[in-house]
């Protein structure tokens, strides 16, 4: 695929120039001014959207701080032109509870398999390499909040632009053959899955999410060993993590090391208290709007966004280029993706890029040739192979969940 | 299977794949689905375990003065950083007493109750604006 220079990300970076002292900042950030003068700050397009890029995290190159602990790191979104696979290092990071071990020992860590099976098992992760079928596949991984700080109006929560996902390639076993090993009872109704972090208080529930019998013995619900052919980041969830494809971030339990077959439905707090949307189409509703029934979050929608031209860029008029990105289809493939630069007169269908599997990113590409001097309005909407597209307006729930409106982005031409 | 034809199926497969592999790195507009290719193809060297161990970096930030930072300090600081509070968009006082209340009730941050109204204030004194007049907080309070 061709590489157009002229149309390079254009990062809204500035150098932070703070002088000795950080005297506007010390009341803010404490101790930490000190730290935060050599600190890149990247402005993202939202109200309070000012994050540090930062590059002390282990195993993680440059990313955006959302939160130091437990941490939320986003991916900057350059890194998506780069290809449709997520460098484990730039790969976005979400935890929900503080305690999170910093030391794994692949010696004596054991996956536990149990509650309603015929002999409860626990696994060391050389028997899980050895003694199991692997399995590969790519998929896509994202935050049932992405792109929550686009929310209008705003709601609370991790406020992430559009850098809270990943497409890797997962290696591991299926979850299917290790349920198999500890024989599931008939009468089971869903699985439970934890990892080793945990609360700092204790009163704090640990973190606990279940998928349906059916949905877990699917064959393509995986545990994984490896991400991107390297054993996982520990902050992504090293050794082990949970990989559903096709369903939102919240399932894909980090450090698990528990599975545990229910006879009964779940009643967990992150179950049936968190994580809920409502009932209705791309769970969407109306601020304050009141009797929505809601239900367990769960299959992705399609998405696409431009990877290589931003908000305000200046392209030349009457010059060829080629703008590019990336989709994903949710729970399935991409069917088409549809490119307008005339703000939705005209779409015209995008290039598509080799499919590395239907749960996967995909590289679109079109040519553009914008011969008026002036605005133009470039838009890109994913179409998915249930014929599913992205909507017009931008969904809107109160937890800030699952935005999938199509992108857009405002260009002048010169 | 034989061996020899074993090695014919080697030998066959091997440009296969290679073609294959082509095919997929080259080819724009491939096949709609090629989950059942990847996974057949899943194989590689044996994993090699090394204990890890890291060190996350700590945060020292702490919340701006004024009256009830100290309750924010205390309370906000033992389970998250306070950068989690401080690049929240604006919001009014009934969603910060609904966070509040979200952080004892579901997480069970040990804050007394009649500590909620000084932190709420105190939060919309420094990340706050005036209630929206159109009713109800856009916030739905889940744990997440």
């Amino acid at each position: 695929m061709q590489r157009s220079t002229s149309l390079r990300p254009q990062l809204s970076r500035r150098r932070f120039l703070a002088r000795a002292g950080g005297i506007g900042l010390t009341g803010l950030l404490g101790a930490s001014a000190w730290e935060a003068m050599a600190a890149t700050l990247v402005e993202l397009p939202m109200v309070n959207g000012q994050r540090e890029l930062v590059t002390d995290f282990p195993q993680k190159g440059a990313m955006l701080l959302q939160r130091t602990r437990p941490p939320l790191l986003e991916t900057p979104f350059e890194v998506f032109d780069q290809g449709v696979f997520t460098p484990n290092d730039r790969f976005y990071v979400r935890w929900h509870l503080a305690n999170i071990p910093t030391s794994i020992d692949p010696a004596t860590f054991r996956l536990n398999i149990r509650g309603h099976v015929q002999q409860p098992v626990a696994l060391t992760l050389d028997e899980l390499v050895r003694e199991f079928k692997p399995f590969e596949i790519a998929a896509v991984n994202q935050c049932s909040g992405n792109s929550r700080g686009f929310f209008s109006p705003r709601v609370a929560g991790g406020q992430w632009a559009n850098g809270a996902m990943g497409n890797a390639l997962w290696k591991g076993v299926r979850l299917k053959d290790v349920l198999d090993r500890a024989g599931v009872k008939a009468g089971a109704v869903q699985v439970r899955f934890s990892g080793l972090d945990t609360g700092l208080l204790p009163q704090t529930p640990n973190f606990m999410k279940s998928l349906a019998i059916d949905h877990a013995r699917d064959g393509e619900v995986m545990i994984a060993y490896a991400m991107n052919g390297e054993p996982l980041p520990l902050v992504n969830g090293f050794p082990l993590r949970l990989v559903v494809p096709g369903w939102y971030a919240t399932y894909w339990v980090k450090m698990l090391d528990n599975i545990e077959v229910l006879d009964k439905p779940d009643d967990n707090f992150w179950t049936t208290k968190a994580y809920l949307i409502p009932d209705t189409p791309f769970a969407n509703v109306q601020p304050g709007q009141q009797g929505v029934k809601m239900i367990p979050i769960n299959r992705m929608l399609p998405r696409s966004f431009f990877t290589n031209v931003r908000e305000g860029a200046v392209l030349k008029a009457g010059q060829g280029t080629t703008v590019r990105g990336i989709a994903f289809g949710g729970d399935t493939g991409v069917a088409k993706v549809l490119f307008t630069s005339d703000a939705g007169g005209r779409w015209q269908e995008a290039r598509l890029g080799p499919d590395q599997g239907k749960y996967g990113f995909r590289q679109w590409e079109v040519p553009l040739r914008l011969s008026s001097p002036g605005p133009h309005k470039l838009m890109i909407k994913a179409v998915n192979t249930a014929g599913n597209a992205q909507p017009d307006h931008p969904n809107w729930n109160g937890a800030g969940f699952m935005r999938n409106v199509i992108e857009s982005v405002s260009v002048q031409a010169s | 299977m034989s061996t020899n034809l074993r090695n014919v199926t080697l030998i066959c497969a091997v440009p296969i794949l290679l073609g294959v592999a082509l095919a997929t790195g080259l080819a724009w507009s491939g096949t709609p689905d090629s989950t059942a290719a990847v996974a057949a193809a899943a194989s590689g060297p044996v994993q090699k375990w090394a204990k890890v161990s890291v060190e996350l970096p700590a945060s020292h930030a702490a919340f701006p003065p004024g009256n009830g930072a100290d309750i924010a300090n205390g309370q906000c600081l033992i389970c998250h950083s306070a950068g989690m509070v401080l690049r929240q968009p604006p919001l009014t006082l009934d969603e910060w007493t609904g966070e509040i209340n979200k952080m004892r009730n579901s997480f069970g941050a040990p804050l007394p109750a009649d500590q909620v109204g000084v932190l709420a204030r105190y939060l919309v004194g420094i990340n706050g604006r005036q209630q929206s007049p159109k009713g109800p907080a856009a916030v739905d309070g889940q744990g997440s």
